[in-house]
């Protein structure tokens, strides 16, 4: 070998550093039929096994090559906030929950219009997965369809079944309507707490400060369930000035400060954070909780005392005036960033994941913890869906797919996630608590700084 | 012409012809330059990258006035800056006057306490994020290892520390102290090591005391290094997520939230990276002069460690 010289070794050097550098093009050319995915990882592992699945037979099926990432939700949260921003964006994001996402970039028109994938399934879509997924957009000046939906999710009650009998309860006596179901089981905390379980408290109310989710969610099913569900309407305009609005949110306050204060809650639900109610449910140190999905059961499963036989599943059915109570549904699915180079694939295997077919064997395969978009799927496939032997999946279908449902508000203006993520209703829980101010004025106060909010986001 | 003269004549004439690459480069040149510029380009890039990019892509980030308006209007983001002020200027100084306490503790040459450092050092090494979800949990009002103690041993049922503004901005506080205490103890035992001895034999003769020893050797050797820890943490704490958001969550009722945990509230729970980022460049006017005094205070002074 001959000696290599200095100025030959650098020239070398930036020699191959150019041709790296000027033949990536040619080799990204060469891959143009690749879409590159970055997915939510699921709760369970079988739900990463499904979505793997599903992009694997696409690839087959299409010849396209997808190019994705498996991630955890708080991570892909960041990972699309921040591609965003920068522009340096993959082709396809894939998320359960991208209600705190999509209302704002679509208003920003950063996400590329769907309305062709989603048109074909259109007519088979829950009118609630139509509506969480259209957003306004404030260029175009219109809603359109940024979200291709697969999956929803509900909000059911979790209820120790075991520990309601113990108290000398019945689980078939639980009352139809919002609060009945709290007054109900709340009666369970002095038996128990006689038969030696000294900490134990009946309810898991989410009466958090802290969020980001759990807090709001169920104060909007409070609100709902007192007749406030007009506070914000589709078209994204509020309606806090409304009498019928602020005295449902009043109502909703005081049941759940009363609840506090009577002593029926873990005195810490005020600064629970979004795992502190499953890791208290799971430890049994109260008896029932109100929080999304069936990640709560799930997340059991290997325990088949539990899972099987203790834990029990109740879907909300009449609100306090006796109409049927609409619970709120989170839709999921895949969304497009304006700036992908593969959009026609990443649209392509959106057409694909829309299919019945091929949504429901991805949400069956990920044991039910979604439902699908499309309530007929859920229809063909009673077998798994309606009769299974998850003692937890049938209440949950029905409440998601079967009863009455709202979407997310967040779907509606991006302004209600900001006035969620100000913990406004936790706030006004916390001033009625700790600070001693009346539930009206708590409310008041929460509903101008609403407005200030809202006035900021004009549609 | 002698040898001698011979190379002051030749290195005049070189000095004379390239006088700018004299006074820039240090002399080098020819094939010596072209290697040290070699040498230097990774590092020139990577600070163009990864340094001078990113503060200036920030810039641009939180360039609009509209944003500061917008902070302005929040009430959350007044608490945050109250919070970040207590939350730096008490767990600062805490945790350095300890550290300064400690590591004299520890300059004893016992083997006991020597054992006692190893020891010491483990909440330092420990990954913070569980670190801070076990304090998290440990201080839970209902199901916590600290009010299980309390109601084991006196039957008391112990306070609910994470509901109340004070208890938790303190938890948060203490989760930052007790983390990283032992980084800056051992800086400050290093400091102290390096002291030469002769100097306390010195004062010993002379009639010093503990107190005096400390008054005139320790103190005023030690002093700059105090100082540049004082200032380095002060930056870090600044921009502190972990203890605050890991440990209180910011609440109750995100009352214990700093600037850092607030930009990041921003940018990821409201899908607004530019108000994060705009919060966050709030502290500049604080951070840009610290790291002035900071860099003028590493110009270590003579008879100063």
């Amino acid at each position: 070998m001959g000696h290599l010289s200095r100025r030959q070794m650098l020239v070398s050097t930036a020699s191959l550093t150019a041709a790296g550098v000027l033949s990536r093009p040619y080799i990204a050319n060469a891959q143009a039929k690749t879409a590159v995915c970055w997915i939510g990882q699921g709760f369970v592992q079988q739900e990463d096994v499904a979505m793997t699945q599903v992009c694997d037979d696409y690839m087959k099926a299409s010849g396209n090559k997808l190019d994705y990432s498996i991630m955890p939700f708080m991570a892909l949260n960041q990972k699309i906030i921040s591609s965003l921003t920068s522009g340096d964006v993959p082709d396809l994001y894939f998320h359960d929950a991208p209600s705190s996402i999509l209302p704002q970039n679509a208003w920003d028109d950063k996400i590329v219009n769907v309305n062709d994938v989603v048109a074909p399934y259109e007519s088979q879509l829950s009118e609630t997965a139509k509506l969480g997924s259209t957003f306004y957009n404030k260029a175009t000046k219109k809603r359109d369809y940024y979200l291709c939906p697969i999956k929803q999710g509900a909000t059911p009650f979790h209820i120790w079944g075991d520990l309601v009998e113990k108290a000398g309860l019945k689980m078939s006596e639980i009352p139809a309507k919002w609060d009945g179901v709290w007054t109900y089981l709340k009666q369970a905390q002095k038996p128990l707490r006689a038969k030696g379980m000294r900490k134990l408290y009946a309810c898991g109310l989410q009466i958090t400060t802290v969020g980001p989710n759990d807090g709001n969610n169920l104060f909007t099913h409070f609100l709902i369930a007192n007749g406030g569900e007009g506070i914000i309407t589709p078209d994204g305009k509020l309606h806090t000035d409304d009498p019928k609005i602020r005295e449902a949110a009043i109502k909703s306050v005081e049941f759940m400060t009363n609840l506090y204060k009577e002593g029926v809650v873990p005195p810490e639900a005020l600064s629970w954070n979004d795992a502190d109610d499953n890791n208290g449910y799971h430890e049994k140190l109260f008896m029932m909780d109100f929080d999304g999905t069936l990640s709560t059961e799930l997340a059991m499963i290997k325990d088949k005392q539990a899972f099987y036989h203790d834990m029990q599943v109740l879907a909300p059915k009449l609100k306090n005036d006796g109409t049927p109570m609409k619970t709120q549904i989170n839709a999921g699915g895949g969304f497009i960033p304006k700036g992908a180079k593969g959009v026609e694939v990443a649209k392509d295997f959106m057409k694909y994941f829309m299919q019945p077919k091929v949504m429901n064997a991805n949400l069956k395969g990920g044991l039910g913890r979604w439902v699908p978009a499309i309530p007929q799927a859920v229809k063909d496939d009673a077998e798994f869906w309606l009769k299974s032997d998850m003692p937890c999946l049938l209440p949950y279908v029905q409440e998601a797919v079967l009863n009455p449902t709202l979407p997310v508000f967040e779907g509606y203006t991006p302004a209600w996630g900001q006035a969620n993520a100000e913990q406004l209703w936790g706030q006004a829980h916390a001033d009625v608590i700790k600070n001693g101010m009346k539930v009206a004025d708590a409310v008041d106060k929460a509903f101008k700084r609403c407005n200030e909010i809202f006035s900021r986001v004009v549609m | 012409m002698s040898v001698t003269q011979q190379a002051v004549a030749i290195d005049g004439g070189f000095a004379r012809s390239r006088p700018a690459r004299h006074k820039w480069f240090g002399g080098i040149h020819g094939a010596d330059y072209v290697w040290a510029a070699a040498f230097a380009v990774p590092y020139v890039v990577i600070f163009l990258a990864f340094v001078l990019y990113p503060i200036c892509y920030g810039l641009w980030l939180g360039s609009e006035p509209q944003l500061y308006a917008q902070l302005w209007d929040d009430p959350r983001y007044f608490t945050a800056v109250l919070n970040t002020v207590i939350y730096v200027g008490v767990g600062v100084n805490l945790k350095m006057g300890l550290a300064f306490l400690l590591s004299g503790f520890f300059m004893r040459k016992r083997v006991w306490v020597k054992t006692l450092l190893v020891v010491f050092i483990l909440p330092w090494a420990t990954p913070a994020l569980p670190a801070y979800m076990s304090i998290h949990w440990l201080l839970n009002g209902q199901w916590g290892m600290l009010n299980n103690i309390l109601w084991l041993l006196f039957g008391w049922d112990g306070p609910v520390y994470l509901n109340s503004h004070w208890m938790g901005l303190a938890a948060n506080i203490g989760a930052y102290v007790w983390k990283n205490l032992p980084f800056w103890t051992i800086i400050l035992l290093a400091g102290r090591m390096s002291i030469p001895q002769e100097l306390y034999e010195a004062a010993a003769v002379d009639g010093a005391t503990g107190i005096r020893k400390f008054a005139h050797v320790t103190y005023p050797l030690m002093a700059n290094l105090y100082l540049v820890c004082i200032l380095l943490d002060t930056v870090f704490a600044l921009g502190d997520f972990n203890a605050t958001y890991f440990v209180s969550g910011g609440g109750p009722a995100m009352s214990t939230e700093v600037l850092a945990t607030l930009g990041i509230r921003y940018a990821y729970t409201v899908a607004l990276p530019r108000l994060g980022v705009a919060e966050v460049m709030t502290a500049l006017p604080v951070l840009v002069p610290l790291v002035y005094i900071l860099m003028r205070k590493l110009r270590v002074s003579e008879g100063q460690l």
